[in-house]
């Protein structure tokens, strides 16, 4: 990728956001300022986010909801697809992977009670934020780059219209309620695959593999997996918004803020999905 | 069209007044400048491609923080260097916009465009909103069913409704932005009518900005001509058609083939 020279004349009064991180043209200081403008530019949006959150939550009847039942279609209904198939081959995966590895140890037969655990509580959230981020991150970040190129982010300004409560807080709603369902459906696709995987090829019997899915799952797994990934929505949600709102008004811009939000919110999900699980690990008491 | 007056126009009437706007404060593009808009009046900001009209009109609401100057809109000052919420929010409910391009959420329909400062600043009702942005549409001439989106407009019709859109909190000043670019002569000639025809119902004053020579031939009462990113002429059609400055010059008159 090649950046372009910027003229003053372009950009305006907000700070454009260079690819120089994407393109290796990067130094110590500027990674320092650049980051902290980011989280600066990041935390903005976030507050802005959940207050007016708050507000569609307290006004169901108000315009914004209105963008909220439209967004769960694309992000959340649209998804249902991809999610399912992903998620079957995930089961698949788990369950080659875990039987390869209990095999060592001719503890195969306990391999169900394994994808059960491991499926609720880290790769259902995981897969589905993944997915999502490939799927929705881009076109999240596409759409509001495209709108602030094309004047649609300063004529909401300039209505007296705050683009984070018409734009960004639906879009937050819609995947607060969109990835923890589609979570739980990957959950039971995952399982679904799991048990296509181990009656049809390691020949387990249907019954066997059930009863051990009921013993391994509890509530609190799935509770695990629902929580992480309201945590994965919101850093989705902020990132990819962040990213397209503070480009320039290029129409390059808009392909780069694309790629960097898919960039930022892979990291930014891995990265939480680390924090939770090292805090869960060293303060046991918190799991549910 | 009310005749033309008096220049400046006194204080009492004015829509738009500008006094040593520098700006932006990161890298200046604009330098001191005056301007001075009466009621009812239009003012034609005439400049060459780049020579920061844009710039000027995002400082006067408040989208670019300036370096110095004073900007008071129909009678209230605001400070351009340190844009504040409450502020800003007070002057873009006195002032339209109507952006290059029309700049419509291209994602709604157009009745929603319409009313979405409604909805946000008077806090009618749905329905009261929605009969308010049919009436302006109609103002304005057009007719749509609920669910017109801009896309099927086309470019005159988008300007249109970006106009009525513009119109919804009954600005005390309308700011146009190369308002009929790209529209071919007959579109471009019947904005105009309907442009004129709002602002003498609701007596708004008028600054566009524009490179195109065809605004000096509407009934604009003042033209300022911008020319690297500083006002370098003001006057009348006829007394800037006889200057011997070279780029007022260049900008009202087609060059002869030599």
């Amino acid at each position: 990728m090649m950046s372009l020279p910027v003229r003053s004349s372009d950009v305006g009064s907000r700070t454009p956001r260079s690819s120089t991180f994407l393109t290796g043209e990067w130094s110590v200081g500027t990674g320092v300022t650049r980051l902290g403008g980011r989280f600066l530019s990041r935390g903005r949006v976030a507050l802005g986010a959940l207050h007016w959150l708050s507000w569609i939550i307290v006004s169901p009847r108000s315009v914004v909801s209105g963008g909220v039942a439209r967004e769960l279609d694309t992000l959340g209904v649209g998804a249902l697809r991809l999610v399912g198939s992903a998620s079957i081959l995930v089961g698949l995966i788990a369950t080659f992977q875990v039987a390869y590895q209990l095999k060592q140890y001719g503890a195969e037969s306990v391999s169900a009670l394994a994808i059960g655990w491991f499926a609720t509580r880290e790769v259902g959230p995981l897969v589905v934020a993944l997915l999502v981020v490939t799927r929705s991150a881009s076109a999240i970040a596409g759409e509001f780059a495209a709108m602030t190129s094309g004047g649609e982010i300063d004529a909401l300004r300039v209505m007296g219209l705050d683009p984070v409560k018409y734009l960004v807080a639906p879009k937050l709603a819609a995947l607060f309620v969109a990835l923890p369902a589609l979570t739980v459906i990957a959950d039971g696709f995952i399982t679904f695959g799991g048990w296509v995987g181990t009656t049809l090829f390691l020949g387990f019997n249907s019954r066997f593999y059930l009863e051990q899915i009921r013993t391994s799952l509890s509530t609190s797994d799935i509770a695990t997996g629902v929580a992480k990934s309201l945590i994965f929505g919101f850093v989705i949600a902020i990132i990819a918004s962040d990213e397209g709102l503070s480009v320039d008004r290029r129409v390059t811009a808009i392909g780069e803020a694309a790629s960097r939000a898919v960039v930022y919110c892979l990291l930014g999900v891995l990265a939480a999905d680390t924090l939770v699980n090292a805090i869960l690990y060293f303060i046991p008491a918190l799991v549910l | 069209m009310p005749s033309s007056t008096s220049y400046p126009p006194s204080s009492s009437e004015r829509a738009l007044e500008v006094h040593h706007l520098t700006g932006p404060a990161s890298a200046p593009i604009i330098f001191e400048i005056e301007i001075f808009v009466a009621r009812g009046e239009t003012l034609l900001v005439l400049g060459p491609i780049q020579s920061g009209k844009s710039m000027l009109m995002r400082h006067l609401v408040g989208l670019e923080c300036a370096a110095s100057g004073t900007i008071a809109v129909d009678g209230e000052a605001f400070d351009p260097t340190k844009p504040e919420d409450k502020a800003l929010r007070r002057l873009r409910s006195r002032v339209g916009v109507l952006f290059e391009g029309s700049a419509l959420l291209r994602r709604i329909s157009v009745l929603e465009n319409v009313e979405l400062p409604l909805l946000e600043h008077e806090h009618s009702s749905r329905a009261q909103a929605r009969d308010a942005a049919r009436e302006l549409l109609a103002e304005v001439g057009i007719q749509v069913d609920d669910d017109t989106m801009p896309v099927q407009l086309g470019r005159a019709g988008q300007r249109r409704v970006a106009l009525a859109r513009a119109l919804a909190l009954k600005p005390r000043l309308m700011l146009l932005d190369e308002p009929t670019l790209g529209l071919d002569s007959p579109a471009a000639h019947e904005f105009d009518e309907t442009l004129h025809a709002v602002q003498k119902k609701y007596d708004f004053g008028i600054v566009i900005f524009s490179h195109e020579i065809r605004h000096a031939y509407t009934p604009a009462n003042q033209i300022d001509v911008l020319a690297g990113g500083r006002i370098v002429a003001r006057g009348t059609r006829e007394s800037l058609l006889k200057s011997d400055d070279p780029v007022i010059h260049g900008l009202l008159h087609r060059r002869e083939r030599e």
